[in-house]
This record gives C-alpha cells, sequence and structure tokens, in this order.
C-alpha cells in the first residue's frame, strides 16, 4: 500500500515538473531561440547585401529602372528582406523568410510562396506568429490604416500604407491572400501586401490580417524612408 | 521510483547529490533539444498562415 501511494505521489511530482517546463520552454526558450534565429538571419542577410554591394551585378537590362526590378526567385527557408513596422516599436524589425512551414516560422516572417514577390504586381503576403518564438506580432490589433510597413531587400527600400484591417477571419478563408484580396476593399490590380497571424492570441480558431498598398519606393542610397526616420 | 534510483546510486551523500543532479540537468537538456521541439508543433501557436491551417 505505502509503495502504491508512493508511486503515484512521485508520478504527480514528475507529471508536475514536465509540465511546468514545458510552459518555461513555450513561454521563454522558443522566444531566446528564436531571437537567436532572427537576428543571425539579418546578419546573413547584411552580410550577403554587403558582398553584392561590392561586387554589383555587372549588365543591368536597359530599360530596367523603371519601376523595382524584378528580383531573383526566393530559396525555401532562406531570408530575402527585412520588415520594420514603426507601430510595433521603433526598433521593431524581424526578417523575411520564404515560405511558411513551420521551421521557417521559427526564424522569422514567412513569405507564402505562392504570392507576388516584394514590391511586384500582386500580393506579397507574409505569416508570423503572434506568440512563442519571440512574438514578433504580439501587438498586431495595434495596427491602424496609414500605419506603415516597410521592407528592404538591399537594394530598395518599399513602404507600404495599411489601408484595412485587423480584420478577423477564418483559418480556411484564403482569399485574403489573393492577388485581389477579397473583403479588402481593393478593387482592381495593383502592389498589395498581406500581413497573417493568428488569433486569439494563443488559439488558432481564428486569423488576423491586414492589408496594405505600395506606397512609395526608393533606393537604399537615398537613405531610410520618411516613415522610419524619428 | 527516486528511492530506488538514490539507493542504486554510488558514493557519499555529497556524490550522490552531485549525480542527482548531474541526472537531472541531463534530463532537462534532453526534454528541452529534443523532446519539447518535437510536441511544441503540435500545439495550436503554429497556425499562422490562412492556407495550410
Amino acid at each position: 500500500m505505502r509503495v502504491v501511494v508512493r508511486t503515484v505521489s512521485e508520478l504527480c511530482i514528475t507529471v508536475g515538473s514536465l509540465i511546468v517546463l514545458f510552459v518555461v520552454y513555450v513561454l521563454f526558450w522558443t522566444g531566446v531561440r528564436a531571437n537567436g534565429a532572427m537576428d543571425h538571419q539579418i546578419d546573413v542577410l547584411k552580410d550577403q547585401w554587403a558582398k553584392q554591394t561590392a561586387h554589383p551585378a555587372a549588365t543591368v537590362a536597359p530599360g530596367a529602372s523603371a519601376g523595382p526590378r524584378r528580383p531573383a526567385p526566393y530559396v525555401g527557408g532562406r531570408p530575402f528582406a527585412i520588415m520594420y513596422i514603426p507601430r510595433l516599436g521603433f526598433t521593431w524589425n524581424k526578417p523575411v523568410l520564404e515560405d511558411t512551414a513551420v521551421s521557417t516560422l521559427k526564424k522569422g516572417l514567412g513569405h507564402y510562396a505562392n504570392t507576388a514577390q516584394l514590391g511586384q504586381e500582386g500580393n506579397f503576403a507574409v505569416a508570423g506568429h503572434r506568440r512563442t518564438y519571440g512574438d514578433p506580432f504580439v501587438d498586431f490589433p495595434k495596427l491602424r490604416p496609414g500605419d506603415a510597413v516597410v521592407l528592404t531587400d538591399g537594394t530598395t527600400w518599399f513602404t507600404y500604407r495599411i489601408d484595412k484591417g485587423p480584420y478577423k477571419t477564418v483559418p480556411t478563408d484564403v482569399e485574403v491572400i489573393d492577388p485581389v484580396p477579397r473583403k479588402s476593399g481593393y478593387t482592381r490590380e495593383g502592389r498589395y501586401l498581406t500581413l497573417t497571424t493568428c488569433d486569439p492570441e494563443w488559439g488558432h480558431s481564428h486569423r488576423l490580417i491586414v492589408w496594405a498598398h505600395l506606397d512609395s519606393t526608393q533606393p537604399v542610397e537615398a537613405g531610410k524612408p520618411e516613415a522610419l526616420r524619428r | 521510483m527516486y528511492g530506488w534510483i538514490w539507493r542504486h546510486l554510488p558514493g557519499n551523500v555529497w556524490v550522490r547529490a552531485l549525480i542527482s543532479l548531474l541526472l537531472v540537468l541531463a534530463v532537462i537538456y534532453v526534454l528541452f533539444q529534443y523532446v519539447f521541439p518535437w510536441a511544441e508543433p503540435l500545439l495550436p501557436f503554429n497556425d499562422v498562415t490562412v492556407d495550410n491551417q
């Protein structure tokens, strides 16, 4: 009898400790790991861009200066841009990686692989964690129409302005990342941006969406865009 | 269970305490490195996209 009671109590203590450890892991450790991973991705990008500037592409096709040039295809799981959203904090900046695999989203924001490229005609759609893995989109509901979403791919600054959101929808509503997103209020083709994250904060029953349009672009040599200047 | 482990550890009380501590740390390492990363995607916090749910 004594052995049974003791064994059961020890089991309960073990399970309790396991749960506490798991909560510590989810709330704290994933953030530590993700912040390290995101910083690393940003370093990778900056290294890559520094090399590009040192050895600029030899031939630029004539007429390529009209509008942002078409970027090379993105490689799955690799970073290609940095996103800045002043509303989420002046120092808020995250790497944007290609595809939305679970392992990709641990290292930064994920670009939906089948959507438009940065600054191109169509809808550039990006997903990010609301909670865990560094909480990149924890303040997502604070976004308002008119807020700037600034991205750079190393050669160009892209400033998007939010037009609508946060809009709450269900996870199966894939039309929110269409080239002309349903419910966004946009009626014709354009250069759009869609951000998605989960809602409620710790749940997965819904998604929060914001839509933005491309407001302006400028080469990196021209300095930071207006929205990022203090 | 824990009593059984304690009785089977060698050495005096201090050596046993040290070995127990190392064992606990090893278990935590395995959990954080292998078990929790496997278990975490089963929770809903990863569902942030609209297409693959």
